[in-house]
């Protein structure tokens, strides 16, 4: 009976031991952790299978075998002496050699294994994998210093720019020119101590506000009218009279950075002491030229009696030096009355009566004056007129003669002998077009940009004619452009140059209406 | 004719041998022959020993359960008739099985050293069995070499193979040195008792 019941009691026990047995073989296969168990001798007795995994060696391969195939001597011997001494050891880190594959650094955690009388009898081993740790914060490590250098770099940077900056404040401050800044949206944003002089405010009463709040103040209206409240992109030297001896010149240049507008630049010029001077030069050249225009006249009222033999009679070879003084004289004359037309030109007071007038027989006047010089020079000049009826233009009648004469003088003198002169008279609802159109020697390319400049005449026709002031053309296009006309050309050389200007029509009727 | 080495007849005579074995031993030959021949493998061993009269499932074999010494020995012959191991896989499977983690953590605590190791012998092997007696008989540390003497125990020769890989290998965890076993006395060849040589 009594055997019966150990015998049960031997059964329940197995039952429970080989229970445990089996828990802690699942518990230590199961653990993700390389686990093994190392004798008091060094030799490993046991390994799990994450151990198997990252050493690389089958458990038939490595159970038996001394931990010197695994782990440096030194540190593995050290490590056992430690952890018998103390029982366990956290968290230091040793190198571990896998069967293949570089070696690894790991971090190692011991404890003693003690039988039941608590002698030690081996020790527990298990590691982290610190590759991973290692290289992530190799990594890191190397971010953080890549991080660091960026913001050295940047701080650099920002220390370049801030110096940039301040260079460029320093200039724009110091700039003789008035600059005014604004942003994309047309708010002010930078405005430079000569800007505040020339429109005398200060700048905080401006930055941060649009154009169109500058007529605001008395002084700016002008401005702000010709800047415009979007602000005009590329304004280009336009004048502004803001006292009668304070002039500027506004220029416009819109700010672009990566293919984008960012804002927009006005720069303000001051020309008051060119305009002065322009000024001076004008009076100067209109006191001279009146000054001389008297001498002049009556050189020629004595050159004509003497030739037309009222001061007594005079030799063949006396009426030849006469003439040549006289037409001198003449062109003399000529040369000053230009000069004239240009101060006045540039004075601003040249047009005097505008009178509805009809044009074609105003035309018709100038050709015909010139049909002797035609003939002489064996020049074919005619008008062709329009079939449509030309309206009536408000005109200088007497400039607007200079003007064509100044066309006609040029055309025929440039154009060789059996050439033609033909004007052109046509008109459409806007304007009536003249045109004078040559067969003569034609317009250098390189030289039709300067064509309506003061005193410029072209290289090829100096030779031809030396006489020319080089101011007709001038006169002309200033004549017909205060009329609210334009002038234009086309030309080639050897072939030939028309002469177009076109008189508007609405503005004339207008300024009739206005005037009425 | 060769001779059919495992019968009904055979087995019956074999599961007449006294003393039991514990049930890890059967296990630990399973674990051998799943590395070497897998599922497959053990599947085909357990439908010899079926077939011979003897079922056995590997699975629900308890590990510290003790069975018919007869068992073990029935098992070697069905491993040979099935696999045709020759002695050295025998050897090999004797080494192997001193590896798996029972084995070691039953005798852990006597892997301190060679001395502590062969005072408990004995021990050691009634873990095993309940038959025979295991002795170190000689142990000379200066020359390298010891003797392993196994009385009463007459169960196959095939045993005696799988016993000449065990031992050394147990043996290395002490000496940490690679060991060499040979059978130098056996019953089966008319000595006294079973004698190995070990030496390092």
């Amino acid at each position: 009976m009594v055997i019966e019941e150990d015998k049960k009691k031997i059964s329940l026990l197995i039952e429970d031991l080989t229970f445990l047995e089996d828990y802690a073989r699942d518990l230590f296969s199961f653990s993700p952790l390389p686990i093994c168990f190392i004798s008091l001798l060094g030799v490993i007795l046991e390994v799990n299978p994450a151990f198997e995994k990252i050493s690389k060696y089958g458990f038939n391969e490595i159970i038996g075998e001394i931990t010197d195939k695994l782990f440096k001597k030194e540190e593995i011997e050290l490590l056992t002496k430690d952890t018998l001494d103390k029982g366990f050891i956290e968290g230091r880190e040793i190198i571990f050699f896998p069967k293949k594959g570089k070696e690894i650094i790991i971090q190692i955690f011991t404890k003693t294994r003690k039988d039941e009388k608590g002698k030690a009898v081996g020790y527990f081993l298990s590691f982290i994998d610190l590759t991973k740790i290692k290289k992530t914060e190799e990594e890191l490590k190397n971010s953080q210093i890549a991080l660091l250098n960026i913001l050295e770099d940047t701080e650099n940077a920002r220390e370049i720019a801030e110096e940039e900056r301040n260079k460029t404040r320093e200039i724009i401050k110091s700039l003789t020119d008035g600059l005014l800044v604004f942003d994309k949206e047309n708010y002010l944003a930078l405005m430079n101590p000569q800007a505040e002089k020339f429109l005398m405010v200060e700048k905080e009463e401006l930055i941060g506000r649009k154009i169109a709040d500058f007529s605001k103040f008395e002084q700016l209206k002008d401005l702000a009218d010709l800047i415009g409240t979007e602000i005009k992109e590329n304004l280009f030297r336009q004048e502004l009279k803001l006292t009668e001896n304070f002039i500027l010149e506004i220029s416009t240049v819109p700010l672009i950075a990566s293919k984008r507008k960012i804002g927009a630049l006005v720069v303000l010029h001051d020309i008051s002491r060119e305009k002065i001077i322009e000024r001076m030069k004008t009076e100067f050249v209109s006191i001279s030229a009146h000054q001389l225009r008297t001498p002049l006249s009556a050189i020629k009222w004595t050159l004509k009696m003497m030739l037309d033999g009222d001061l007594g009679e005079i030799t063949t070879e006396q009426r030849e030096f006469l003439n040549k003084t006289y037409r001198s004289n003449e062109r003399m004359i000529i040369l000053i009355n230009d000069l004239l037309s240009v101060t006045r030109i540039e004075e601003g007071r040249y047009l005097h009566t505008l009178t509805l007038n009809d044009i074609v027989p105003i035309l018709q006047f100038v050709i015909n004056s010139y049909a002797g010089e035609a003939k002489k020079r064996q020049i074919k000049l005619e008008l062709e007129k329009t079939k449509e009826k030309v309206p009536k233009l408000l005109l200088d009648v007497e400039k607007l003669k200079l003007a064509f004469q100044n066309l006609i003088d040029n055309a025929l003198k440039y154009t060789p002998a059996k050439g033609k002169v033909i004007i052109g008279v046509d008109c459409n609802n806007k304007e009536v077009v003249i045109s004078v159109k040559d067969n003569g020697v034609g317009i250098p390319k390189e030289q039709q940009k300067r064509i309506f400049s003061k005193f410029f005449r072209g290289t090829n026709v100096i030779k031809m004619e030396t006489d020319g002031s080089g101011l007709g053309l001038f006169i002309t296009k200033n004549i017909i452009e205060s009329h609210g006309g334009r002038i234009w050309f086309e030309s080639e050389v050897g072939k030939g140059t028309t002469f177009y200007f076109a008189m508007p029509i609405k503005k004339a009727i207008k300024r009739r209406l206005k005037k009425a | 004719m060769e001779k059919e080495i495992l019968t009904k007849e055979i087995a019956k005579k074999l599961m007449e041998i006294k003393g039991e074995v514990r049930g890890f031993a059967f296990k630990d030959d399973a674990e051998f022959i799943l590395k070497e021949k897998g599922e497959e493998g053990l599947k085909k061993l357990e439908d010899e020993l079926a077939r011979v009269g003897y079922p056995i499932e590997y699975k629900k074999i308890k590990l510290m359960n003790f069975y018919p010494i007869g068992m073990q020995i029935l098992n070697l012959l069905a491993i040979k008739k099935v696999f045709n191991f020759d002695d050295n896989k025998f050897r090999e499977m004797g080494a192997f099985e001193s590896k798996l983690p029972l084995a070691v953590r039953f005798f852990m605590r006597y892997f301190v050293s060679f001395k502590t190791m062969a005072k408990q012998t004995s021990k050691m092997w009634k873990k095993y069995y309940t038959a025979g007696d295991l002795q170190v008989s000689t142990y000379n540390e200066a020359e390298r070499y010891a003797i392993l003497r196994l009385k009463n125990f007459r169960l196959h020769p095939l045993h005696c193979r799988v016993l000449e890989g065990y031992f050394p290998n147990s043996a290395k965890m002490v000496v940490r040195r690679p060991v060499t076993c040979k059978e130098t006395k056996c019953l089966f060849l008319g000595n006294a008792y079973h004698e190995f040589l070990l030496k390092w």
